[in-house]
């Protein structure tokens, strides 16, 4: 198994304790693409927070690609993230000073083996906006870059949280059709969180969270192509 | 509604605190410096001149060969007031006193403790006379057999720094003057009378600027009268009066441009922070304005802060600099007598030190805002103020051939230009002052080791009271005499210099080129400090006029003397004579390789450069000036360096949260972030060189248009590197305490972003 989640626990202490995940089991295939779907405060992005190393978890266990990285200390979750993580956020995150291709160079300038930046330019179809800086590009172009620099990397693990939370209908079908085609080309495994149950046609496994529990397990026979999906 | 929103004056300040006492720290440096350089300069002028006004101080002072007859009648044709004092010298174990007559239309004493003369046997002692001696009030003292009694101390116009002859440099160990009456001075039939001529309508506010002609008239109608004079010396040539003035010329000069550069740093980096603010504050300020704010309560209320800050700097270091003054005057004063006149400050210069940030800064953040608060509610909720924008500089940038570490840090640089030229200016600023404080202690140095001392072959100067004659003899082996000249340029009155006539044979002299080759001693040869300021070359001629007589000569150039400081013109002393109408032979002063058994009545002074530390007393005042100089800059450096690092740490939060997330290691975000300043920081250092000599050198002009002499700024490397050491330890030192800053930032600010 490629990603295994085991009674995954964590609360946070906002004055009074909260449990926000409440034993959270979770497997995925390598090359697979998964979807957690969720309404707000499901705890869908402290699961994925905790899954790319950038939050800690108060019980159970998470295994990547057979390394356990609830054992991993602060400086070995960064060696992790450095290594197998790729990151793309709902609006984007884009550092607004660096142009299109220094953006996506943010990461490959700590990859070990990253692929080249017009490659994967050419891959997101960005390459004759490459010297534009974010502010110059629509939604849909940002989150393009944002899929680039997540994927320049190659990692084994590529993070989605709402991807196309900000963006219109046409739009998200060409960010989806794009992650599609990424989990195609480079292999990685995807897992995605957003509350539109519209996208969980197009993955392999997708997770009900409600409350802090998985509450449904859905693994999709027949995926739908990024471009037919509707909501 | 407004007070509510006015409680987040004190939040905002609260939250950005470090940043805000540094902004206020800047402010305060810039009102403490203006208070204390002009309660220095206000201070020391109002006594110096307020002295020289008060007791009349003489523009002038002479010796006659024989007693002038008809006063009146002198001072009727000359429109001088002329009185004659009476001094004589007594002669102690362990020192020597001067007796002077009381002036009472010139030059008339100041009793600074006990009371004045009232009676024969009374006398009044220059208090450092008495301090170095243990005498007190009440005290006797005998001198030549009459016994005196000590009622008090006094300062005289003529003798704020005490020298014991005229051509002295310095005072001379265990020598004092005091005040007797004028019954008692005629107990000493040996005293010899002086001359003090006072002119009406000369320039009081420094010394003798404008008496040249007077003095020249005087001069003319004693010698129709046939009156031999020695010892003429107008007041801004003589030491004992113009040695204050010095200080007084810098302090003032600097007073204004040094506090409004700091004023004009902080409105760059407080305008740079309001402008953050209001355009974080976009939404909320549209937000307002449509539920029926005006735009002048908002104004107001992001104006509070700025002209809090200002307001708080200013006042404190105006406070602050209140009790600086009088032990920094105290101590510029060590050397000088004057009457203590309590020190006083200007209600006008303490409400600018106040007013002038507050406006500036106020009047920058205004503008700044303005632009931002003129747009509609509508404009503004839509959130267009806090998306980054990319100037034409970053538009303009094509790095494709650098790194990426170097791409990102150009670009963190030049993100925001006000902020560079805020790092850059400050950081020259900085540098400015440092190497202004290293480079003039250098300078002084080098002007003590090489200017005058180091011209001397021989160590002993006499300067004797009366012109004297070769033929005459009496000039031993290993001596040798000259002639000289005071005289100033045609037109140009305060460019005062002496013009010295000497043998073809002195070996007595070191006359080299710039290469360090000797010149010849049969030609015109001019030092290159007086080159530079007249502006003059080899082959060039120059026309000046006698300060004793009027007359005007011209001489053509042949040679510049490598010097610094000293302005003079040597020339073969067979012409010097010829020129000035003087006895062939003729010589008013020897230079000796050893000391020579004088008649010292005929001496005007004796200039010993034998002990050379001696001088260097005279820099004490600028040791201090360069220790406090080299604090302020260490202090400006870490100030600016920390506002700017917080800044662009606080400018790239979800950067370097984002970073995290992306696997940088801690170090790898350090370098990054805080190693973009490094070119930045450079640049501004290696602008300050430039800063400081252009600052220095136009200083330097002007304190040399009242002290007539030109101090070189002389850049030492070794004072550079130190320099370019300390801003960069500096530089490091507030790197470290921003790596801690940004050690706090945490991964869940760019995993939240544009979630709040």
């Amino acid at each position: 198994m490629f990603l295994s989640v085991a009674n995954l626990t964590k609360s946070y202490n906002t004055g009074m304790i909260t449990p926000v995940l409440k034993g959270v089991n979770l497997e995925m295939e390598k090359g697979q693409i998964g979807v957690i779907l969720g309404p707000s405060g499901s705890g869908k992005s402290t699961l994925i927070n905790i899954i790319g190393g950038v939050d800690r978890t108060d019980g159970g266990t998470v295994e990547v690609d057979g390394k356990c990285i609830t054992d991993l200390n602060d400086n070995q979750l960064v060696e992790y993230r450095r290594e197998c993580v790729g990151f793309i956020f709902q609006f984007y995150n884009l550092v607004p000073n660096l142009t299109v291709a220094e953006n996506i160079e943010v990461v490959s300038n700590i990859s070990k083996n990253p692929l080249k930046t017009d490659e994967v330019l050419s891959a997101v179809g960005l390459s004759d906006k490459k010297n534009r800086f974010p502010r110059e590009l629509s939604g849909g172009e940002q989150q393009r870059v944002s899929i680039a620099r997540a994927i320049v990397k190659n990692p084994k693990l590529l993070l989605c949280d709402e991807p196309t939370g900000a963006l219109d209908l046409e739009t998200s079908r060409g960010v989806l059709a794009l992650l599609q085609k990424v989990n195609a080309r480079f292999g990685a495994t995807i897992l995605m969180i957003t509350h539109n149950s519209g996208i969980a046609g197009m993955a392999h496994a997708v997770f009900r969270l409600r409350g802090g529990e998985i509450a449904d397990v859905v693994y999709n026979a027949e995926r739908i192509p990024a471009g037919r999906i509707e909501w | 509604m407004v007070m509510a929103l006015n409680k987040r004056v004190w939040r905002i300040l609260k939250e950005g605190k470090g940043r805000y006492i540094g902004i206020v720290l800047l402010i305060l440096l810039g009102s403490f410096y203006f208070i204390v350089a002009t309660g220095i300069s206000g201070n020391l002028e109002k006594m110096v001149v307020g002295f020289s006004e008060e007791h009349r101080q003489e523009d002038l002072t002479f010796s006659t060969d024989r007693p002038i007859e008809d006063i009146a009648a002198l001072e009727d044709q000359s429109g001088a007031q002329i009185e004659a004092y009476r001094q004589f010298d007594v002669k102690l174990p362990d020192g020597e006193l001067r007796l002077l007559s009381p002036g009472t239309q010139i030059n008339f004493p100041a009793v600074l403790s006990g009371r004045g003369v009232e009676k024969p046997g009374d006398i009044l002692l220059d208090p450092k006379f008495a301090q170095m001696h243990g005498l007190k009030i009440g005290d006797p003292i005998e001198l030549n057999g009459k016994t005196f009694h000590i009622v008090g101390t006094v300062a005289i116009p003529n003798y704020v720094y005490i020298l014991k002859n005229l051509y002295d440099v310095l005072p001379t160990s265990g020598f004092g003057i005091g005040i007797v009456s004028s019954a008692d001075m005629a107990a000493f039939p040996e005293a010899v009378t002086v001359y003090a001529a006072y002119f009406d309508g000369a320039e009081r506010s420094v010394p003798a600027e404008n008496i040249n002609a007077q003095t020249a008239k005087l001069h003319e109608l004693l010698s129709e009268q046939g009156y031999v004079l020695s010892e003429w010396m107008d007041a801004k040539s003589n030491k004992r009066i113009s040695m204050p003035w010095g200080n007084i010329t810098s302090m003032k000069s600097m007073s204004f441009p040094v506090s409004t550069a700091f004023f004009l740093l902080s409105c760059i980096i407080v305008g740079v922070m309001v402008m953050r603010m209001v355009k974080a504050d976009g939404v909320v300020i549209g937000t307002l304005y449509a539920q029926g704010y005006r735009r002048g309560e908002l104004t107001r209320h992001y104006l509070a802060i700025p002209v809090l800050l200002a307001a708080a700097g200013g006042l404190a270091g105006a406070l602050l600099a209140l009790p600086c003054v009088k032990p920094i005057v105290d101590s510029m004063l060590a050397f000088y007598i004057l009457p203590g006149q309590g020190i006083t400050f200007s209600p006008f210069n303490l409400a600018l030190a106040v007013l002038m940030p507050v406006a500036l800064i106020g009047l920058s953040s205004f503008l700044v805002m303005r632009k931002i608060l003129q747009k509609t509610a509508v404009e503004l909720m839509k959130g267009d103020e806090q998306k980054a924008k990319v100037n034409f500089i970053e538009r303009a940038l094509r790095l494709d051939g650098f790194n990426f570490n170097t791409k990102f840090q150009i670009r963190e640089q030049v993100r925001s230009i006000p902020r560079l030229s805020f790092l850059v200016l400050g950081v020259s600023a900085a540098s400015m002052i440092l190497l202004y404080g290293f480079t003039y202690n250098y300078s002084m140095d080098v002007v003590m080791e090489k200017g005058a001392l180091a011209r001397y072959v021989y160590p002993l100067e006499y300067n004797f009271k009366e012109v004297r004659n070769i033929r005459d003899g009496g000039i031993p082996a290993g001596a040798e005499p000259y002639n000289a000249l005071r005289v100033y340029p045609a037109g140009r009155e305060a460019v005062e210099f002496y013009l010295v006539g000497m043998q073809p044979d002195s070996v007595g002299f070191i006359l080299n080129d710039s290469q360090g080759n000797p010149l010849p001693r049969n030609q015109v040869n001019i030092t290159e400090p007086l080159a530079s300021r007249l502006k003059l070359k080899a082959g060039d001629t120059i026309h000046f006029v006698s300060k004793l007589d009027g007359k005007t000569y011209s001489l053509i150039i042949d040679g510049i003397v490598q010097a610094y400081g000293e302005q003079v013109i040597y020339m073969p002393l067979d012409a010097f004579n010829r020129m000035t109408g003087q006895p062939a032979g003729s010589y008013r002063t020897v230079l000796s390789s050893h000391e020579i058994n004088l008649d010292q009545s005929q001496l005007a002074g004796v200039m010993d450069a034998r002990n050379r530390d001696a001088y260097k007393d005279l820099n004490q005042t600028t040791t201090l000036i360069v220790a406090s100089v080299t604090a302020l800059a260490v202090l400006v450096a870490t100030i600016i360096i920390f506002l700017v690092t917080s800044l662009i740490i606080d400018e790239s939060r979800s950067t370097i949260s984002l970073l995290k997330i992306f696997g940088y290691r801690k170090k790898e975000v350090w370098k990054l972030i805080l190693n973009s300043s490094m070119p930045a920081v450079l640049i501004g250092f290696c602008l300050g060189l430039p800063f400081m000599l252009a600052f220095g050198n136009t200083l330097n002009g002007y304190i040399a248009e009242t002290m007539n002499m030109l101090i070189p700024m002389i850049v030492n490397p070794l004072y550079v590197l130190i320099s370019f050491v300390l801003i960069f330890v500096v530089y490091e030192v507030t790197r470290r305490l921003g790596g801690r800053k940004l050690a706090k930032i945490s991964m869940s600010e760019a995993l939240k972003a544009g979630t709040e």
